[in-house]
């Protein structure tokens, strides 16, 4: 077995669950992915995020086997996909980004096809597929037929359907894309727990708070490159945002401020300051007698949807986040955790908006000390120009 | 093989008998309307083998392989189908994720119409013979000799038109013309005696033809084993011919359009 620990310490170093070298792709005219080098270490979760377009299904594609490289080597557990493509992916298992599930079958039938097709008999396909049911919460329409299921629950038996030869590289393209709050956290959980198991989960999304509540490492794509790799906190660190962001009462005055500054669309001023929340009180000295039209002030700490948008340059001055939702003109005291902690898996998807933004007055905590700690060496980030 | 290849193949022939399981209504009709077909055609028939000399024909001789003929092969839509719904469920890629060979996806999706092709032979000579007083003067196991290479042929031009289209709506018109210019041409639709001239040199081009022929013999002449060995081996080469055509021009990576 290539995973064999034992034969990977006999090596002297760990052989990456996945490994893409030189890696691209181009359909005719369009270039889906341009020299991608990357590895997955085994037990590694990797949030894999970019724009629609940016090329992250095409990646897990050309991993599968679906499509092939025009250039670049591709290994799974050491072993090149080119070279010997059965042995490579025998451990893979793909949830493609579109629901494939056979809809007049019960959602036994298809886990236990997907059971058989990898070799399991009889009794053990039967209890395969009951084990993989009850983490997607499935335990209870084992006997509905998949067409008569919502469609957030389909996507559950899709994603399900993946996993039942216990895969030690998962790849799941936008696994939650329409289900709810609830199974999102199940599923984040079950990820941590195959991660916790020693495989290696590659899970596409454009939904950031998953990557923080996976505590996953990050890669983001950009028009077929990868442009940043890192850990969270190291990508947060060397990317992102951090500003004070001034409302004033009829506009934006003429102001001589020592920071840079952008103007949004809807005439929020934002100062871009380092320790934003540190620098508030120099902002409003600065303000001088503007200060008195000031009606609202927000602290945007650095955060990993600020990094996204600075690293694919839709975080520009005068551009809105396409990503995020619209900031709230109404100070936000939700205190979210910081956020390199997890959020607890149960709320990820409430926590968006608040993230990242401090109302002034409001509970403001102390950023997580690795937010302003000394860029990790190891990141190897380029921006994509 | 070897390596659970068998296994795999069984997986997907279960595969497909849950789905049949599930909706065996086509199949059902598929099977039923020919018997109808063949005692509306009867009296033509009759008529037909009395002024060719056969004086003491039913019609029967003729209308029960040449429906079964001429409706077997609309049975390669149903190998059709079975593909391309899984363009269609989005299930093929999951498929070619899998373990499974090329060879055992395909191989595992013959399987289930084959048998299917097997049963409608069996039952539309059984009825014959039950309902509409069809006399075999030669040997049945003669007319298995015939039946099981016109079943593989027919599977065999599914999997080959699966292979060359690119959506289910081509392959379904070219399935329905396909069988009923084999139906015309080979005989299966009038005795082979009353074809047109310019239709015989060509009738031998289909596979309907050597299908009726060998049946025809059996039925008609009291033909035995040696008197059909021709007519199978030419099916065979057909059968053969299509699964060469399936395997140059099939390939897991096309996209597929299903219905929809
Ligand atoms: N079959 C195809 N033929 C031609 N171009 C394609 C094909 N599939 C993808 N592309 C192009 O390749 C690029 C990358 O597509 P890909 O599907 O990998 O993006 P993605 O990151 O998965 O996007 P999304 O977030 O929308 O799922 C896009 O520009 C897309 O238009
Ligand atoms: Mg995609």
């Amino acid at each position: 077995m290539p995973t064999d620990p034992g034969a990977r310490r006999a090596e002297g170093a760990a052989v990456p669950a996945l490994a893409l070298r030189g890696v691209s792709k181009r359909y005719g005219a369009t270039t889906a992915l341009e020299g991608i080098d990357l590895e997955i270490a085994e037990g590694e979760i990797m949030g894999l995020l970019g724009h629609n377009g940016a090329g992250k299904t095409t990646l897990m594609s050309l991993v599968a086997g679906l499509l092939r490289p025009d250039t670049g080597k591709i290994e799974i557990h050491g072993v090149p996909t080119d070279r010997d493509p059965r042995r490579a992916r025998r451990d893979l298992g793909l949830a493609p980004q579109e629901l494939g599930v056979y809809p007049p079958l019960t959602v036994r039938q298809n886990l236990r096809f997907c059971a058989e097709l990898a070799g399991l008999r009889g009794q053990r396909a039967r209890v395969r597929a009951e084990e993989v049911a009850e983490p997607f919460g499935l335990t209870a329409l084992l006997d509905r037929r998949v067409s008569g299921l919502s469609g957030g629950e389909q996507r559950r038996v899709h994603t399900a359907m993946a996993l039942l030869h216990r895969p030690k590289l998962v790849l799941l393209d936008e696994p939650t894309a329409g289900v709810d709050v609830e199974t999102r956290a199940r599923l984040i959980a079950y990820v941590k727990e195959l991660a916790d198991d020693g495989t290696a989960v590659c899970y596409s999304t454009h939904y950031l708070p998953e990557v923080e509540a996976l505590e996953a490492s990050v890669a983001v794509l950009d028009h077929g490159r990868l442009i940043a790799r890192g850990t969270l906190p190291e990508l947060v660190r060397s990317h992102a945002d951090s500003a004070v962001e001034l409302t004033f009462h009829g506009g934006v005055p003429p102001l001589h401020l020592p920071w840079p500054v952008t103007h949004d669309e809807d005439g929020v001023l934002r100062v871009h300051v380092e320790q934003p929340q540190l620098a508030t009180a120099d902002v409003l000295a600065a303000l001088g007698e503007s200060a008195r039209l000031l009606v609202n002030m927000r602290v945007v700490q650095p955060s990993l949807e600020s990094a996204f948008l600075r690293l694919t340059g839709s975080g520009a001055p005068d551009r809105r986040p396409p990503a995020s939702p619209a900031p709230s003109p109404v100070p936000s005291p939700a205190p979210s955790a910081p956020r390199t902690a997890a959020p607890a898996p149960g709320a990820p998807a409430n926590t968006a908006p608040a993230r990242g933004a401090r109302a002034i007055g409001g509970p403001d905590e102390p950023p997580g000390e690795d937010d302003h700690g000394p860029l990790a060496r190891d990141l190897e980030a380029e921006q994509h120009g | 093989m070897g390596d659970g290849s068998l296994g795999r193949i069984a997986a997907l022939v279960r595969q497909d008998c849950r789905l049949l399981v599930r909706d065996p209504a086509p199949l059902i009709i598929r099977t039923v309307m020919p018997l109808l077909i063949m005692s509306f055609m009867q009296p033509l028939f009759r008529a037909a083998l009395r002024a060719d000399d056969v004086r003491d024909a039913n019609g029967a001789e003729q209308s029960v392989p040449g429906m079964a003929v001429m409706f077997l092969f609309f049975l390669v839509n149903v190998v059709g189908f079975a593909m391309f719904r899984e363009h269609g469920w989005n299930t093929w890629d999951r498929l070619r994720v899998s373990p499974a060979r090329p060879f055992e996806l395909v191989t595992g999706r013959l399987v289930v119409p084959l048998v299917v092709a097997l049963v409608q032979l069996t039952v539309f000579f059984g009825a014959g013979g039950t309902l509409f007083g069809l006399r075999v003067r030669g040997s049945y196991l003669a007319l298995a000799v015939v039946g099981v290479p016109l079943a593989a042929c027919v599977v065999m031009v599914g999997m080959a038109l699966v292979a060359l289209c690119r959506s289910i709506a081509q392959l379904s018109v070219i399935a329905n013309l396909l069988a009923l210019l084999f139906a015309g041409l080979g005989g299966a639709l009038t005795p082979q005696s009353v074809l047109p001239d310019w239709v015989r040199p060509l009738a031998p081009g289909v596979p309907s033809y050597w299908a009726m022929r060998g049946f025809s013999t059996v039925i008609l002449d009291g033909g035995g084993m040696g008197a059909v060995l021709l007519p199978a081996g030419v099916l065979c080469a057909f059968t053969a011919g299509f699964t060469v055509l399936t395997l140059v021009f099939f390939r897991t990576g096309h996209r597929k359009l299903s219905w929809s």
